[in-house]
């Protein structure tokens, strides 16, 4: 019953997690255990909560963007030349954020124009935009952000900070929109069945260029966060954060097979994530612990998560096909059918033990 | 004009771009051409070269591999903080290669138990055993980037050993060439590889033990991964956690620029070696034009993205004058 529950809710083993972690930080120290704690992993997470939501969209039409890094590091080069180069705050991140789009259709266009595989085109577009980082900023840090800027990433009304209620609007509106408009579930359409997709008449393509290029955006919206919280820019902004991008939204049940997974779930993936990071710290571990744990969570998600849905398909065509093989059903073929149905049920039964 | 079958292949094409590359920046730099500069050159990459062989297996089978870079930085960890402990400094590379094949079999056996995507196992182990590396130097106080030195100057110096003229990275690397396509393409176990990449479910039917095969497949990948990580311990005569970060999309980069499908089932030994080379000599050569080393990592993917691009399109082309001519003779008739 349970099972069925978390099988059917895979947001819901998330959450499980993070109550189960925040547990762990109750029983260290009550004082810990606050609405502040929740607030500043919140605060965190911001960025892997925006990115996560783009590997959503992309992983939902059965692709992967391993370039979401170059891209935000190089919508927030871009940024920050402008601001320092004296242009207004929203225009600076406008260009920025078109930059961002348009490395995202271009990603897009080659996997679905082009027909290259989603892992080695955006793999070749992660060197290739990173090398635009470097280009453009000469090699150099870039520093002296105005002081406006990074106040959008100050704490505000209610404990959180402009960008944290936009963030907020945005997972909300992203989760409804994915679930309910006839664009998030085309996405998810072309993901389950890109042939099926096109024959109920979704534009397949442009279903997925709209994909790669909003995940452009976002990456180029993460780009411009980072830059806010930190204040300055180094040329690795944003290396590696297409990995826990990815983890968070696989931990969160989106599957890489497209087709399945809420931006919800991604969330909650990207909030475990974060909240390693933050308990640690507050536990005083060293944080070299992080990756380790991480890893190790993610993996015991994963094959447990595979294990039970083996189970369920073993239950499933159980179902479908017991009426072939009860004996009672069967009448005065029961002997040839019991012993027929001798090897699946013993692989049911196990199965059954096994949840 | 009919071209000979063997100029058609995918792997004569990239051994032409390699003369062609070399000429290129010979004539731009008469530097390059020198022997001892083109054999010293690849000890820079040629670790990517000798993970991205191994890899190859592991993309025919219709898998990856996304935690070989973190394998890299743990065998050299090990071997570190054995070396620190006092042990022996073969004794300690022989344990961290042992290491490094581990890590091949949980990935492996992780995979086969639950039947979930290999890109998401490998991820998940990716940071399981770069956390451990992390942990480890941190565990042995050598926390940051800083790494463990200081080791026997036997060990350090083979990575600056010559073998019959060569360097012994590059020596190791052409042997491995040769062992890796005499496995692939000589042996029952390379056609296990192709058929289980092919077609996993014609293949379990068949009898072929695809547990068996995946497991050597993604050991073998580990393991060189780690022996990957003791020549970078060795040529830099430290071992850092890091090593590996930025190998893994190199290493892909390289096998499938050299004509390997990332779906799988089909793909050359001798092609992933020709590329490795191919995008090594193209970093090195642009650093010696005098192109930053961050500009030619850019360069080495759009050469990928165009070069992928460039052969799909070329597919699709056939598939098209293919199906034109069928019409057309439809036509006619």
């Amino acid at each position: 019953m349970i099972i069925r529950f978390l099988q059917r809710h895979r947001e819901a083993s998330v959450a499980l997690i993070i109550v189960f972690l925040f547990a762990i930080l109750g029983l260290v120290d009550r004082s810990y255990l606050s609405f502040d704690t929740v607030l500043l992993v919140y605060g965190n997470s911001l960025i892997l909560f925006v990115l996560a939501i783009g590997a959503t969209m992309v992983m939902a039409t059965h692709g992967l963007d391993v370039s979401v890094g170059s891209i935000m590091g190089l919508a927030a080069v871009v940024a920050g030349l402008l601001m320092n180069a004296g242009w207004g705050i929203p225009a600076s991140i406008g260009v920025a954020l078109l930059i961002g789009l348009l490395c995202g259709l271009f990603n897009g266009a080659l996997v679905s124009l082009l027909n290259v595989s989603a892992i080695v085109a955006t793999l070749g577009t992660l060197g290739l935009y990173r090398g635009l980082v470097h280009l453009l900023s000469g090699g150099a840090w870039i520093e002296g952000l105005p002081e406006n800027f990074k106040a959008l990433t100050k704490a505000g009304s209610l404990g959180l900070s402009p960008v944290a209620w936009l963030v907020l609007v945005l997972l909300i509106v992203a989760h409804l929109c994915l679930r309910y408009t006839a664009f998030g579930r085309a996405m998810f359409a072309v993901g389950d069945n890109r042939e099926g997709a096109r024959l109920i008449g979704i534009r397949v393509n442009e279903v997925q260029i709209a994909a790669y290029g909003l995940n452009g955006l976002l990456s180029a919206l993460a780009g411009v966060i980072f830059a806010s919280q930190i204040g300055f820019i180094p040329n690795t902004a944003g290396t590696g954060m297409e990995m826990r991008a990815i983890a968070s939204s696989v931990l969160g049940g989106v599957s890489l097979l497209g087709g399945t997974g809420t931006v919800l779930g991604a969330a909650l993936g990207a909030y475990f994530m974060t909240s390693i990071d933050s308990i640690l710290v507050l536990l005083r571990l060293e944080a070299y612990w992080n990756d380790i744990i991480a890893g190790a969570i993610l993996l015991v998600v994963l094959i447990t998560d595979g294990k039970i849905r083996e189970a369920v398909d073993h239950h499933l065509r159980y179902q479908k096909y017991r009426k072939f093989i009860d004996p009672q059903a069967a009448g005065q073929h029961a002997d040839a059918a019991k012993a027929a149905a001798r090897p699946l049920n013993t692989t049911l039964e196990t199965s059954e033990a096994r949840k | 004009m009919r071209l000979h079958p063997a100029l058609k292949r995918w792997e004569s094409v990239l051994a032409l771009l390699l003369i062609a590359e070399i000429l290129l920046f010979g004539a731009i730099n008469p530097v390059f051409l020198q022997p001892s500069m083109l054999l010293y050159a690849t000890s820079d990459f040629i670790h990517i070269g000798i993970t991205a062989l191994a890899l190859t297996l592991v993309i025919i089978t219709g898998g990856i591999d996304l935690s070989l870079g973190s394998v890299m930085g743990l065998s050299a960890i090990t071997l570190g903080i054995l070396w620190v402990d006092g042990v022996d400094i073969w004794g300690a590379a022989v344990a961290a290669l042992a290491v490094g094949t581990l890590g091949g079999v949980f990935n492996a056996v992780a995979i086969h138990l639950s039947k979930v995507n290999p890109l998401v196992i490998t991820l998940g182990t990716g940071f399981l055993y770069g956390g451990a590396a992390l942990v480890l130097s941190g565990l042995a106080g050598a926390t940051g980037y800083e790494g463990i030195s200081n080791f026997d100057p036997a060990f350090v110096n083979l990575a600056n050993l010559q073998v019959v003229g060569l360097p012994l990275p590059f020596a190791l690397f052409l042997a491995l060439t040769v062992g890796f396509m005499a496995l692939l393409h000589r042996t029952r176990f390379g056609r296990y590889v192709y058929l289980i990449g092919q077609n996993p479910r014609a293949a379990a039917y068949a009898g072929t033990p695809v547990f068996r095969t995946l497991v050597v497949a993604y050991a073998l990948t580990s393991l060189m991964a780690a022996l990957s990580g003791l020549i970078l311990a060795s040529y830099f005569g430290s071992a850092r956690s890091d090593f590996g970060t930025t190998a893994l999309m190199p290493a892909i980069t390289a096998v499938v620029l050299g004509g390997t499908s990332i779906y799988g089932g089909s793909g050359t030994i001798l092609g992933t070696a020709l590329a490795a080379l191919l995008v090594g000599y193209l970093q090195t050569g642009l650093q010696l034009v005098g192109v930053s080393s961050h500009v030619s990592s850019a360069l080495s993917g759009g050469l990928l993205v165009i070069v992928v691009a460039l052969r799909s399109l070329s597919e699709m082309g056939r598939v098209w004058f293919q199906h034109r001519r069928v019409l057309r003779n439809v036509a006619a008739e």
